[in-house]
């Protein structure tokens, strides 16, 4: 098939690896789907530490259940990436593992305090998931499957993350404060989840026509100040001053992208931004620390014989 | 030998087993899959599989789900409020409906 049979018939669950897809194609979706799976990989990473932190057991619960769904959806989408025959995942491990591999701003940045967690496990996981509904029509077939799963799941996460958020928003003054504090600092970032605005982005209009993404970063970013900007003010938090947000009516809001700093964002994209290096880093650190697993497994595989199937926990 | 029978009914959609046919080779396997599963319903797409490919494990093996009270994964077990997002509603709905067919599958 060609580029330009692509663009016409380029429609919802319109390709799968039984069509004979340009390289182009394969190559602008191998990028969108490993950048997607290795995010779901770098926020697992980054979230981990917090199950032990947890301030009760039902939360401990729910969050390692969540951090274990974050891994599980890693892992759906290398599966999707892989159908377009462009990179193994173990090439797509490999690369995360050697900072080639690009993830999302938001897991860059460090994370101290349990006021934190909501900024992720609320806020960019209900940015995740505004994109993620759109990502049922892309035109990748395998990529809208993994959605269809990925999308029936975060509905847990989101409400659970919104469930720690109100329990801080109403508890002493010093839990209010301290996750006004984690807003104020979180707030830019999570509104830089979308990416620069479309006269910035550089791989949009390609993969628009192709019908790999339905939607363009303002339209997504737009969306979610709609839903999101009255939600954190119900919760009592202050909008921080900068960057400018102004409701143009109708209950829609605008940001001026213009107060935001692209230049750590560049920076960050680029896995150059210093504590995000420490993430990588790390990551491969646990990466190489079960390579004995790998192994273990890789070399049983050829074995008679199979165990019974553990309790499906 | 025995060949199960995947049908999909519209391009996107999942394959889901519809049936199983006999046939000495993939090929035939292919071809009777058309006439006996593939004339009346909707028909996309169908894939055919050897029988013995399949494996199995049953709710005899593993406790499906786990063995402990799991409510806290489900997003029903959480009273935010969800009216912000049409998405996370939606997600609620479906882990309702599949919790509502699991449990129908209980009876």
């Amino acid at each position: 098939m060609d580029v330009e049979t692509v663009k016409e018939r380029a429609g919802p669950r319109e390709f799968s690896p039984a069509d004979d897809m340009p390289e182009k194609y394969r190559k602008a979706a191998t990028r969108m789907i490993q950048f997607h799976a290795n995010s779901e990989i770098m926020g697992a990473y980054l979230e981990k530490p917090f199950i032990r932190q947890a301030p009760s057991i039902d939360r401990k619960l729910a969050f390692s259940a969540k951090v274990q769904d974050e891994i599980g959806h890693g892992q759906l989408l290398y599966r999707a990436a892989e159908s377009l025959g462009i990179k193994t995942r173990e090439e797509m491990l490999d690369e995360l593992a050697n900072g080639e591999g690009k993830f999302l701003n938001c897991f860059h940045y460090p994370m101290d305090s349990w006021a934190e967690v909501p900024m992720i496990a609320f806020f960019v996981d209900g940015a995740a998931m505004r994109r993620q509904a759109t990502l049922k029509s892309s035109s990748w077939e395998p990529y809208a499957h993994a959605m269809d799963k990925v999308c029936f799941e975060e509905g847990f996460h989101v409400k659970h993350g919104e469930d720690i958020m109100a329990r801080m928003a109403t508890g002493s003054r010093k839990e209010q404060q301290m996750l006004q504090d984690a807003f104020d600092e979180w707030w830019p970032r999570i509104i830089q989840f979308f990416g620069p605005t479309d006269d910035k982005s550089t791989h949009h209009d390609f993969s628009a026509e192709v019908g790999l993404k339905q939607k363009t970063n303002d339209e997504l970013r737009n969306a979610f100040l709609d839903a999101y900007v009255p939600k954190a003010k119900s919760y009592g938090l202050e909008i921080p001053e900068y960057p400018r947000i102004e409701e143009v009516g109708d209950g829609q809001y605008h940001v001026e992208e213009d107060d935001l700093d692209w230049d750590e964002f560049f920076t960050v994209s680029k896995n150059e931004y210093e504590p995000g290096k420490g993430q990588i880093d790390a990551r491969k650190a646990a990466q190489e620390a079960v390579d004995w697993v790998r192994d273990t497994i890789e070399g049983d595989a050829n074995l008679p014989g199979s165990q019974a199937a553990p309790a499906a926990d | 030998m025995i060949w199960e029978v995947f049908r999909q009914e519209k391009p996107g959609d999942y394959h889901t087993h519809c049936g199983n046919v006999h046939a000495p080779d993939r090929e035939m396997a292919k071809q009777f899959a058309v006439v006996q599963h593939g004339r009346r319903k909707p028909t996309e797409s169908l894939w055919v599989v050897p029988q013995e490919e399949v494996g199995e494990v049953d709710a005899d093996e593993v406790a499906f789900g786990g063995t402990t009270d799991k409510s806290y994964r489900w997003a029903m077990a959480y009273t935010s409020s969800t009216e912000h997002a049409k998405e996370v509603i939606a997600s609620q709905q479906e882990q309702e409906q599949a919790e509502a067919d699991r449990q129908r599958g209980d009876d």
